[in-house]
């Protein structure tokens, strides 16, 4: 699950940047450093621009090794033969890196003095960043490659975890507002007794769970978001309680009416028990044929179904995030607030860290601190002015044609440095200073961009409920636990009670959905009996982390 | 069809007693040509098996062989005091032995099928077509199949209209039908491939057993029973014997790819379960004591064919 | 009475190549329909792929996965590094093995017991993933370096016994004469045994270069850092791996297009099928011929 849930916010933030050149310095003797990546990737061109002017102005080049197979197998020969790049990107495992001594602590070479810039980045969340390494000396070993943003928090959509529902369904319905898992559930059930079949005689799937794999999240996961939480991964914290209270949410009795209610649905035929041994590319295929009507899943997951539909125009097919929170009657009458937007969370531990082989540590750092400044992020980000972009009344602007550049992959090969910023400290957010202050860094988030590229069906969908976003459907992101989010905490020590309790629930609760409605409670008791030893085991080990978590950050701060 | 039986003219045999050291400097041609083999897989299938000490260690990549701790039995109690484990050595034999007996009569039927074509250009073209599937990755067949077997799928709608079922058969989510859909999975996949061997092999049969079979009034069935089969005896049991001691190897592709939790009772192989709970959560020292034990079977399983094929006088591995 | 057997067997005759021939052809059709459908995926347009369903022809036809794929000229590189590799460790595996095999057929050879268990017992024995990691990479220092691809893969005990089996099924007179005319085993071998050897030396080339075009695992082990040895199966491995990740991280549709370019995992998926698969169709033909065809063992037999 951890890995997944930084998959994702590594996906729901990679986005294209792009231009400038500048300062000089005396030129160094040139080297090339070997880079990995932990994930996969393309080689850049021989005659990439960006990468040209990183070499005339810090005289270094990079040669690139992506990811191919399983990283974790990967990494762990790279541990056992200490055959480390110079920069070593570990993507979601990294703290496999740390833990085995293969990177170094950047605070040698990053502080206030040294390096202005760096330091200015990291400052406002140190107390998340800088941890204690075991004689207690403050440790750094990744500046985190994304989620350190200046500004307000932009949230155009929501990219996390959210109920769907296909925009026709609601179009049906007179553009209700559904809030609670009874008004969802029952539009679906009027929806599709309306409407059995699509207009070509196919008939509609209501409700479909994909559990395959790591994916069984869609499974999972909901309860702790129809509890009022935002992503925690597999446990929900009680951020009120003082001691933030934590434990799996499964097993508890709160979970019960979620999957009971799954288990009406499927008798009345609005869930079919092929989804639970669809495969993601069925998934997706039943998606794209725009007769699925709605599911819980993260918006990035089935990003390529999206683009399916909107690519052949059914746009009506299409889905809209919902923040479905438990009708009172399920929680003895408590009105739930819904959150499933999260204040916005550094990635800690993600991104480049520096390799004990590395011989040049303080080079690469100085490296980065020349590329803090704001020449550096714009060309990383934007290209090169007049070439790229163009800078109109203080706006950043491109033209359609700059603008599809950015997003072709080819074009990018060529002329983006992704395979080394995407993984390296860069700016978000907005533009604080000068005379471009109040533009995004990202192009993927300048408002003329966004909302210039949304279709009509879009605008009118949204216009019927007087929104200007898809993100209005659920509310503001809330602020960050002082935690963080739970999925980031390492579990190793209890990963195999974890496994257990993955497999428990992976095996129960497609029974649990399909048993006959009598059995359910006997089967769902089953279900507690037998998880509980490694659903505690787990939770509790969450429970001291999350406090510990927050102790160390509420005690830095 | 009796073939020369070897006569051990010159050879060994006769002079057993002359003594070791002077009977290989006879053989010193053999002993040039072998040798270097010899030293490649010392140095690279054995030297590396240091690596076991491992099995008994909780193995640390970072403090390496020497630094790691050593935990005496303990990987193997983990492995051992597992269900799941225990469950998934069952459902390793049982796909292994489906897989082997429902692929080597595959194998041999259309091996003999084709061998009875007299046609070229057919018998070439239909052993093209037939092996192709083996370049295909496992994620596409099982895609295929599983679209194949779905609930509203072609094999159901089959059984539908002949009236066999009344209802569809969830094929891809009741654990009985797994092991056999992994085994017809792998059949159709392979069959044409594993037949090469087998057709490689009757090439060694001499032809003019079969016209002095033909000209004897031998029918069809009886020259394959008297002449094909015999000529490949020697391929099917060396075969057998290695593949007896693969018993252990299921693979994990497959059994990944169809899967899905409403079957992992029967789907789980020991390779997924070691993928699951030792490479991926950095036990490697359970790893190589999962590896270790599989290799020690083997060996028992290969050991123990081979013994009985001696037994029946038939070719023999070692 | 007799005048009826012969009519049955007529009547025989007939009967089982045309069911033969049947049963083939159905043979080919179910063999086949994998096959072309990865065809026709590969061929169809990316995004309306996605919706599956597509039978023996594609959909909306579009070449924008090959294009994607063959536009590299990275790929280029790889398949030359794939090629000669799998050349120089198919010739490699042939004479070391049949050599060995032959060895281990001659029952007079006083080490041949000691030598086939030592032998055997590498195809069930295996010391793990980090081990074999550290002999080649630490060790032998072959990481980044083309014989990486030759070395530890140019003797299989797998087909050592085939070839071994099939030797022995030779009729051991022909071994016999000619070392009563005074040919030594290295002669022998060379002369008579190898040149008959043609129909399983086809069979085992067959194994190993299939096993060698295919294979990917050894560069993502030991040549990752080092792009001019990738090989064509690692290259194609990654764009796989790429499109897919891309598909996931692109935000807007308009993103998706441009990243993707109308291809989308599952038509590159099958693109890539057929583009690691043709040159084994092309060669394929040459060893099929040895060993579809028998060989006219007779001749050599006296």
């Amino acid at each position: 699950m951890k890995r997944l849930l930084a998959a994702t916010l590594a996906f729901a933030m990679a986005v294209s940047p792009a231009v400038p050149a500048m300062a000089e310095e005396a030129a160094q003797e040139p080297i090339t450093l070997t880079v990995f990546r932990g994930d996969p990737g393309d080689q850049p061109a021989e005659d990439n621009k960006i990468y040209q002017k990183i070499k005339d102005e810090f005289g270094i080049s990079f040669e690139f090794e992506f990811l191919a197979g399983d990283l974790d197998e990967k990494l762990g020969m790279m541990i056992a033969g200490e055959d480390y790049p110079d920069l070593f990107d570990g993507g979601n495992s990294a703290d496999l890196l740390i833990q085995n001594g293969a990177l170094i602590n950047l605070l040698d070479y990053v502080s206030p003095e040294k390096t202005p810039r760096l330091w200015a980045h990291i400052e406002p969340q140190k107390a998340r960043l800088i941890s204690k390494d075991e004689d207690g000396n403050d440790v750094l070993y990744i500046i985190p490659n994304y989620g350190l943003a200046d500004g307000e928090q932009i949230v155009n959509q929501v990219n996390g975890p959210a109920f769907f529902i296909q925009k026709q369904v609601l179009e049906w319905g007179g553009y209700p507002e559904i809030h609670t898992l009874n008004e969802y559930f029952d539009l679906l059930d009027r929806f599709i007794e309306a409407n059995p079949t699509d207009e070509n005689g196919t008939p509609y799937t209501g409700f479909d769970i994909l559990c395959e794999d790591w994916r069984h999240f869609c499974l999972i996961n909901p309860v702790q978001h129809l509890m009022g939480r935002p992503n925690d991964g597999e446990v929900l914290v009680d951020v009120n309680s003082g001691d933030f209270h934590t434990e799996t949410f499964i097993d508890k009795p709160y979970a019960k009416p979620y999957y009971k209610k799954l288990n009406e649905e499927f008798h009345k035929g609005l869930i079919s028990k092929d989804t639970f041994v669809m495969n993601y590319d069925q998934y997706i295929a039943a998606l794209s044929s725009g007769t699925v009507l709605g599911m819980f899943d993260q918006t990035w997951d089935f990003n390529t179904a999206t683009f399916a539909l909107q690519d052949a125009k059914m746009y009506k097919n299409t889905y809209v995030a919902l923040g479905l929170v438990y009708d009172p009657e399920y929680v003895d009458g408590q009105e739930i607030e819904e959150h499933y937007v999260n204040g916005s969370l550094p990635n800690v531990n993600r991104g480049f860290g520096i390799s004990v082989n590395c011989e040049c540590p303080e080079r690469i750092v100085n490296m980065w601190e020349e590329m803090m400044s704001d020449e550096w992020q714009l060309l990383f980000n934007w290209g090169v002015e007049g070439e790229d972009y163009s800078v109109e009344d203080g706006r950043l602007v491109m033209t359609e044609e700059q603008y599809e550049n950015t997003l072709n992959n080819n074009w990018k090969l060529h002329n983006k440095a992704e395979a080394f910023t995407q993984s390296s400290p860069k700016k978000q957010g907005y533009i604080l200073d000068g005379d471009l202050a109040g533009n995004c860094w990202e192009v993927g988030n300048q408002p003329e961009i966004v909302f210039g590229q949304m279709n009509e069906y879009d605008k009118d969908f949204l216009a019927h409920y007087g929104y200007q976003k898809f993100a209005d459907f659920v509310n503001p992101p809330i602020e960050l636990a002082p935690y963080g989010e739970a999925w980031q905490i390492d579990y190793t020590p209890v990963d195999v009670a974890h496994q257990d309790f993955l497999d428990i629930q992976d095996k129960y609760l497609p029974e649990l959905i399909m048993c006959e409605p009598d059995q359910f409670d006997a089967l769902w008791d089953e279900f507690v009996e037998e998880i509980t030893p490694s659903a505690t085991e787990f939770g509790d080990f969450m429970w001291e982390a999350v406090k510990a978590e927050a102790a160390k950050v509420l005690k830095n701060e | 069809m009796s073939r020369i039986t070897a006569t051990n003219g010159a050879g060994a045999g006769t002079q057993n007693k002359k003594g070791f050291w002077s009977q290989l400097s006879r053989q010193r041609q053999l002993v040039i040509m072998s040798v270097p083999m010899l030293i490649y897989v010392l140095i690279f299938n054995y030297s590396p098996m240091w690596g076991w000490i491992t099995a008994f260690q909780d193995y640390k990549p970072k403090s390496g062989i020497m630094g790691s701790k050593f935990v005496g039995l303990k990987n193997f109690q983990w492995l051992f005091g597992r269900d799941d484990f225990l469950n998934s050595v069952r459902n390793t034999l049982a796909m292994s032995v489906i897989n082997l007996v429902l692929g080597t009569v595959a194998a041999i039927v259309l091996a003999i099928l084709l061998n009875e074509v007299m046609h070229t250009f057919f018998k070439r073209t239909v052993q093209t077509v037939t092996y192709l599937p083996h370049f295909l990755s496992m994620v596409i067949v099982v895609g295929m199949a599983q679209n194949i077997f779905a609930s509203n799928g072609p094999i159901n709608s089959l059984l539908m209209n002949l009236h066999i079922i009344k209802e569809p058969l969830f094929f891809l989510g009741e654990s009985k039908y797994f092991w056999w859909l992994v085994g017809i999975i792998n059949v159709w996949k392979e069959v044409g491939w594993n037949t090469i061997i087998y057709i490689a092999a009757m090439t060694s049969i001499d032809p003019s057993l079969y016209e002095a079979a033909a000209i004897d009034g031998a029918g069809r069935f009886n020259r394959i029973r008297y002449i094909t089969l015999p000529g490949i005896k020697s391929t099917f049991v060396i075969l057998l014997i290695m593949n007896i001691g693969h018993l252990m190897e299921a693979g994990f592709e497959i059994q990944y790819l169809l899967g899905s939790s409403l079957v992992i009772d029967r789907s789980q192989t020991i390779d997924i379960f070691v993928l699951k709970y030792g490479i991926s959560k950095q036990q490697y020292g359970v790893a190589t004591a999962a590896g270790m034990f599989k290799s020690i079977v083997a060996i028992i399983l290969l050991f123990a064919a081979n013994t009985i094929a001696k037994k029946l006088n038939e070719s023999t591995l070692i | 009475m007799k005048a009826a057997q012969k009519k049955r067997k007529a009547h025989h005759d007939r009967v089982f190549p045309t069911v033969n021939a049947i049963f083939l052809i159905l043979l080919m059709f179910i063999t086949l329909y994998p096959v072309l459908n990865t065809v026709a995926y590969s061929f169809n347009d990316g995004t309306d792929a996605l919706r599956g369903n597509i039978g023996l022809w594609p959909r909306v036809f579009s070449l924008e996965s090959y294009k994607s794929i063959l536009s590299d000229k990275a790929v280029y590189q790889a398949a030359w590094i794939s090629a000669s590799k799998t050349v120089l460790i198919t010739l490699l595996n042939l004479f070391w093995t049949s050599m060995l095999a032959y060895c281990l057929s001659r029952k007079e050879y006083v080490l041949r017991k000691f030598i086939t268990v030592l032998m055997v017992l590498t195809m069930y024995v295996n010391a793990g993933m980090i081990p074999n990691y550290l002999l080649i990479s630490r060790t032998l220092k072959l990481s980044n370096n083309y014989l990486v691809y030759i070395i530890p893969t140019m003797f299989s005990c797998f087909n050592m016994i085939v070839i071994r089996t099939y030797i022995s099924n030779l009729p051991e007179a022909l071994v016999e004469s000619a070392k009563i005319d005074g040919a030594g085993d290295i002669r022998v071998f060379w002369q008579i045994i190898f040149p008959l050897c043609k129909p399983v030396l086809a069979t085992v080339a067959l194994f190993v270069a299939v096993g060698s075009w295919n294979s990917w695992f050894d560069t993502y082990l030991y040549c990752g850092g080092k792009k001019e040895l990738y090989s064509l199966q690692y290259l194609l491995k990654m764009k796989l791996a790429t499109t897919q990740a891309s598909a996931n991280a692109a935000k807007t549709t308009a993103e998706a297009l441009q990243t993707l370019g109308q291809t989308t995992p599952i038509t590159i998926r099958c693109a890539i099928t057929v583009i690691a698969t043709v040159p084994i169709l092309i060669v394929y033909p040459f060893l099929q011929k040895y060993f579809v065809t028998g060989i006219a063992l007779g001749s050599v037999k006296e």
